[in-house]
């Protein structure tokens, strides 16, 4: 089978802090339009790992590069830029704003704003995740869950070619969780934006996921498709402890 | 909405009507409403930066100082129109070249300034960097020497003045131009740059804006506004000296009439101003030797009763509420 382009890529990431090794020789691909699940215990390093790629960090060691550039350290808004785009395991979203203008954000500012045409581009993505009806409330008065929507249907306006989710489930009841699914199966699928995906629910990744990496402890344990991680002694060790003797 | 504004549109219309009202020229309410424009000015350069910005700034009325200095400079130096101030010595007054040089000085200000506050500095710590700037600023101009006049500051030729007619219109004009260049600045791509930055700046960068840079533009932005309201200021004084146009009242009171009014809201910074100047100004000539403590409790007052401010009333009228 043909390997697609890679466009995202870690080589060797290590970070430390002082003394503590929260990270240890991560190496990590995504493909375009790839569906890639990032899984762990606490403290795994998953959510450190998450602010080296999107440079809130940079790495004691190791390089990020992204569609060929070496992008390790460069400022949020220049990520930005290139064609990352990514949502926050609290919800960031401008809360005096209605939803149409948080989404014209990512449209104006992202990827995307030199191809012009920022308010289809912004209606498209609202389209995408269903809040097309609820345009033009304002964002504090939608719920956690439209919230999370509204974050991905930023990211997806500033039209880039990799997706970055920060635990989208968190604090979503099952049926808004079944939507959420739906949405993120959607954005790859229709938009061919790949989407490297931080999550606590294991379940959820495990259905959709082409790929599902696993930290532990700093260091990557398992890199597989969800049936061979499922099946992996180092990542049932990891979730409930060695079995005993 | 555009429409609805016509509401503010007639009232400004009248407004520059009114010197043709017999005896209004002469009348207080004319001298009045001259301050309330130059407030009104410095109310919507402090709603830039803080009620649409985020940033709160407490060294505004240095750049109304600095304003005001440029233009009692280049005046009094001559540094702009060489021989022709000889043959046109009105050439000065009300020049626009020179108001121009006066905005563009406080706004250099305020970028150079602006990019290590506004790149180390957050929230409470922006605001105590830019106090200490505004003191820093006032020390420089007293420790001037002859180019800034000392302690004393520098005299303007007065003889220019004879009616309050051109300080009336250009206020008034200065005031709607405000108005309007926001207005349009909020409907722009840039304007939903500097909400997203108030909203939330880790998201707005996030998302593609570079905060740094709108940040320092709405900070040299207010400066520019201020600095035309100083240059107003000096054609109407004729003296400026360290302690009047770098007194703390420049900043502080545009910010109580903005908070009064309507922080992050296009018409509350007017309305306050009109509101608390007609407050203080009442007090003053009412009761002369109390009016600092019915200024304050009116301010108490309209704190406890309209923590919104005055705009989220609304009275029916556009351009009040916040946007968003």
């Amino acid at each position: 089978m043909q390997q697609s382009e890679t466009i995202l890529s870690l080589e060797s990431i290590q970070m430390r802090f002082g003394g503590l090794v929260v990270l240890d020789g991560i190496d990590l691909a995504v493909a375009r339009a790839e569906l890639v699940g990032l899984i762990g215990p606490n403290g795994a390093g998953k959510s450190t790992l998450f602010n080296v790629m999107t440079a809130i960090y940079a790495p004691t060691r190791g390089k990020v590069r992204f569609l060929g550039r070496d992008v390790t350290g460069v400022a949020p808004h220049k990520i930005c830029r290139l064609g990352i785009a990514r949502t926050f395991q609290l919800v960031r979203t401008f809360l005096t704003m209605t939803a149409r203008e948080n989404v014209m954000v990512g449209a104006v500012y992202g990827a995307g704003s030199r191809a012009g045409n920022a308010a289809q581009a912004a209606d498209e993505a609202l389209d995408l995740v269903g809040l097309s009806a609820r345009r033009d409330m304002p964002t504090r008065h939608m719920t956690l869950s439209d919230r999370r929507l509204l974050e991905i249907a930023r990211g997806v306006a500033s039209q880039p070619a990799l997706l970055l989710l920060d635990e989208p489930m968190a604090g979503l009841n099952p049926t808004e969780i079944r939507q959420m699914v739906d949405v993120i199966r959607r954005t790859r699928q229709e938009r061919g934006i790949a989407i490297l995906w931080v999550e606590h629910k294991v379940d959820a990744i495990m259905k959709v996921c082409d790929r599902v990496v696993v930290l532990d402890h700093g260091v990557k344990i398992a890199d597989a498709t969800p049936a061979e991680v499922v099946a992996n002694r180092k990542v049932i060790e990891a979730y409930l402890g060695e079995p005993a003797a | 909405m555009r429409a609805s504004m016509s509401i503010w549109a007639v009232i400004a219309a009248a407004l520059a009507l009114l010197p043709f009202w017999p005896g209004a020229i002469d009348s207080y309410a004319f001298s009045f409403l001259f301050f309330v424009f130059i407030y009104a000015i410095l109310s919507q350069a402090w709603n830039l930066i803080a009620g649409f910005g985020g940033q709160i700034s407490l060294g505004n009325h240095a750049f109304f100082g600095l304003g005001a200095y440029a233009t009692a400079i280049l005046w009094s130096g001559n540094y702009l129109w060489g021989s022709l101030y000889e043959s046109h010595p009105r050439i000065y007054y009300f020049d626009p070249v020179t108001m121009a040089i006066a905005g563009l000085v406080a706004a250099l200000a305020a970028a150079l300034v602006g990019w290590p506050l506004l790149s180390k500095l957050r929230g409470d710590y922006f605001a105590l960097g830019t106090l200490g700037f505004g003191e820093i600023v006032k020390v420089l101009f007293v420790n001037g020497g002859d180019f800034t006049g000392g302690a004393f500051g520098i005299v303007a030729p007065s003889s220019t003045f004879d009616t309050l007619l051109p300080h009336y219109w250009t206020g008034l004009g200065l005031t709607v131009a405000v108005i309007i260049a926001i207005g349009l600045l909020m409907r722009s791509r840039y304007g939903l740059a500097l909400i997203a930055v108030r909203d939330d700046e880790m998201a707005a960068s996030a998302n593609g804006i570079d905060t740094l840079k709108v940040k320092i533009a709405a900070f040299a932005g207010s400066a520019f506004i201020s600095g035309v309201a100083g240059s107003l200021y000096t054609y109407y004084i004729f003296h400026v000296g360290p302690d009047s146009v770098f007194d703390l009242d420049w900043m502080l009171l545009p910010l109580m009439m903005t908070v009064v009014g309507g922080t992050g809201t296009l018409m509350g910074p007017v309305v306050g101003a009109f509101v608390m100047y007609a407050v203080f100004d009442l007090a003053r000539i009412v009761v002369p030797d109390y009016h600092p403590v019915v200024s304050g409790l009116a301010i108490i007052l309209a704190m406890l009763f309209l923590p919104k401010g005055l705009a989220r009333i609304g009275f029916g009228l556009p351009g009040l509420v916040r946007r968003g």
